[in-house]
């Protein structure tokens, strides 16, 4: 039991405190609450039709039907869906970091006459909730007449993922030590290569969770896209789950196995890049 | 490092840094905004070359003789009040307990971090199927502990409908919060904690006058972030019940995505989405003042 051996001692103390253990049941009860969605899409998925209208709904599956994932990709156009979900985010996910990245340090770094003002603008952008006009965007992604188009999307995602990175990178680039780039302007070396070549390095972790926080925000997003992507043809995956949804909402194995294929890639990533995320979301929000 | 031009003035090397985001920026996300504004004031169809202006004639509309208005208002103050206080406390409550010296902690992160990075549609497709009246787990469960009388159709009733949605958002939110309380949590002062212990402060002097004060300004930050999240409730709502049964469940981020992308009245979809802009700035700009005061202290 040397998992259990040091646990349950309160800091500082060699006694196994009793309120603790209680909590700790009561804490796996929740937690196991808390995962009973998971478990119950999984068995489902894995069931034919039949067996999810005969059996009681929380059994698990007797025969695995994996045959459902085939059907769903084939019915769900999944391999469409999964293709402009890949390119919307390889495009948009770099290059909204690199430019937010460039205009951090050009708020931190360079003085200009609007810096402060500027910041303000960014950070009221962290708060502004697009839900809130969806139809002004789309009116003026249709003035620029890219309606159902790859940069139609990209344009509105970057705008709005913009403020956040903005926010975090400025403050990470104003912590950074005045020695480090003051030294490289007095030999004579411009904004573009002091961001190159000492920030954009020294600034990797954090770079490293915003890209992957970016990645899953970008990859699972649903409401815009459902007003600028209207032809099937560029759906991404949300838009192609939502529609499988309406379509087969009564094939409960395929339906199922639908939403593991559309969460699966934003899941591997999180428990592969579980730190980043807490660093990522913290940074921003809570300081110390 | 050598140069074969003379390089810009440093505040132009700023400005073209600057540039991109700052274009692009304007042009999607600030631009829509005064968009919005503009044609809250005018009438369009979505298909008319000119948008007519009509003065006040939209906010009258939606105020006096849209009959989904009103009870679209009301649903979205109270699934925000909900949204603010009641996954918050569990979200408070898991993170305390994840605080503590319990075997399984990461592993126990990771179950009520994982609903926060699933796609809210998938979130709302996974609860649907749970809500299936017929072959769904609550009311299979309901069935095998013989509890028959309970059993409804959760999501078709309009009496539950919107707290059967309020549950799934509940499930997908605690995780974020977590996360902020958490690290919020590992920043009070361990030596502080010792302090007050060794003087004698029980475990709830402990919580009271070291660790609820130190985390006010997490309190603050998880409060306004989880009220803005929640005003723009859209993802669920829409992939759940799309407003239904009967409008029980719709919200005014809805609403206006209604009005304008589906019944083609942009001028009245655009006078609610400014209504929720309002409500939004009412949180948003003393949050701000807030915290570019918090900023200057810290210098």
């Amino acid at each position: 039991m040397t998992f259990f051996s040091q646990a349950f001692r309160p800091v500082g103390s060699n006694k196994v405190d009793p309120m603790l253990v209680a909590l700790w049941i009561a804490f796996i009860l929740l937690a196991i609450i808390w995962i009973t969605p998971f478990v119950f899409i999984v068995f489902t998925s894995l069931k034919s039709n039949s067996t999810v209208m005969g059996s009681s709904a929380f059994s698990p599956p007797s025969e695995l039907a994996f045959g459902n994932f085939v059907a769903a990709w084939n019915r769900g156009n999944f391999s469409t869906t999964a293709f402009n979900g890949i390119v919307i985010t390889v495009i948009k996910v770099p290059l909204g970091l690199f430019i937010s990245a460039m205009a951090a340090y050009a708020l931190a770094k360079v003085p200009m006459r609007i810096n402060k003002p500027l910041f303000a603008l960014f950070v009221f952008g962290t708060m502004l909730p697009f839900q809130v006009m969806l139809a002004p965007i789309f009116r003026q992604v249709n003035a620029f007449g890219l309606i159902n188009t790859y940069p139609g999307i990209i344009l509105p995602y970057l705008a709005f993922g913009i403020p956040y990175q903005v926010f975090i990178l400025y403050g990470f680039f104003s912590a950074v030590p005045k020695e480090l780039s003051e030294a490289a302007r007095i030999d004579g070396a411009s904004h573009f290569t002091i961001f190159r070549r000492i920030f954009l390095p020294v600034s990797l972790p954090v770079l490293s969770a915003l890209l992957i926080l970016d990645f899953v925000a970008t990859w699972n997003e649903f409401a815009m896209a459902l007003v600028i992507l209207q032809d099937p043809r560029m759906w991404t995956l949300p838009l192609g789950l939502m529609n499988f949804q309406s379509q087969f909402q009564s094939d409960y194995g395929q339906l199922n196995a639908a939403i593991i294929m559309t969460v699966l890639p934003a899941a591997l990533v999180y428990l592969m890049f579980q730190r980043y995320f807490v660093s990522g979301l913290t940074s921003g929000a809570v300081k110390e | 490092m050598s140069k074969t031009r003379p390089s810009l003035r440093p505040s132009l090397q700023g400005y073209v840094l600057l540039g991109p985001a700052l274009i692009v920026y304007l042009l999607f996300a600030v631009y829509p905004m005064i968009d919005v504004i503009r044609m809250s004031f005018s009438s369009w169809n979505g298909l008319s070359p000119q948008a007519k202006f009509v003065g006040i004639a939209n906010y009258r509309a939606i105020l006096t003789q849209d009959p989904v208005f009103w009870g679209a208002l009301w649903n979205t103050l109270i699934w925000t009040s909900a949204a603010v206080i009641i996954p918050n406390l569990i979200a408070f409550g898991v993170a305390l307990a994840l605080n503590q010296n319990i075997p399984g902690r990461s592993g126990l992160r990771i179950v009520f971090y994982l609903p926060v990075i699933i796609a809210s549609i998938a979130v709302a497709t996974i609860w649907k199927w749970m809500y299936d009246p017929f072959f769904g787990l609550f009311n299979g469960l309901l069935t095998s502990w013989g509890l028959t009388g309970l059993i409804m159709d959760w999501l078709g009733d309009k009496t539950v409908a919107l707290w059967s949605v309020f549950v799934a958002h509940v499930w997908q939110s605690v995780g974020f919060s977590m996360v902020l309380f958490l690290a919020g949590l590992q920043s009070v002062s361990t030596t502080l904690i010792e302090a007050a212990r060794i003087d004698g402060a029980g475990r709830w002097g402990v919580f009271r006058y070291v660790t609820l004060p130190a985390l006010v300004p997490t309190i603050t930050v998880v409060f306004v972030l989880s009220l803005i999240n929640s005003l723009k409730a859209f993802d669920i709502v829409y992939g759940m019940t799309g407003g239904g049964p009967a409008q029980s469940t719709q919200m005014l981020a809805m609403w206006a995505y209604t009005q304008s992308m589906q019944l083609g009245v942009f001028g009245r979809g655009a006078a609610v989405s400014v209504v929720l802009l309002l409500i939004t700035l009412i949180v948003v700009i003393p949050y701000m003042r807030w915290m570019f005061k918090r900023e200057d202290m810290g210098r």
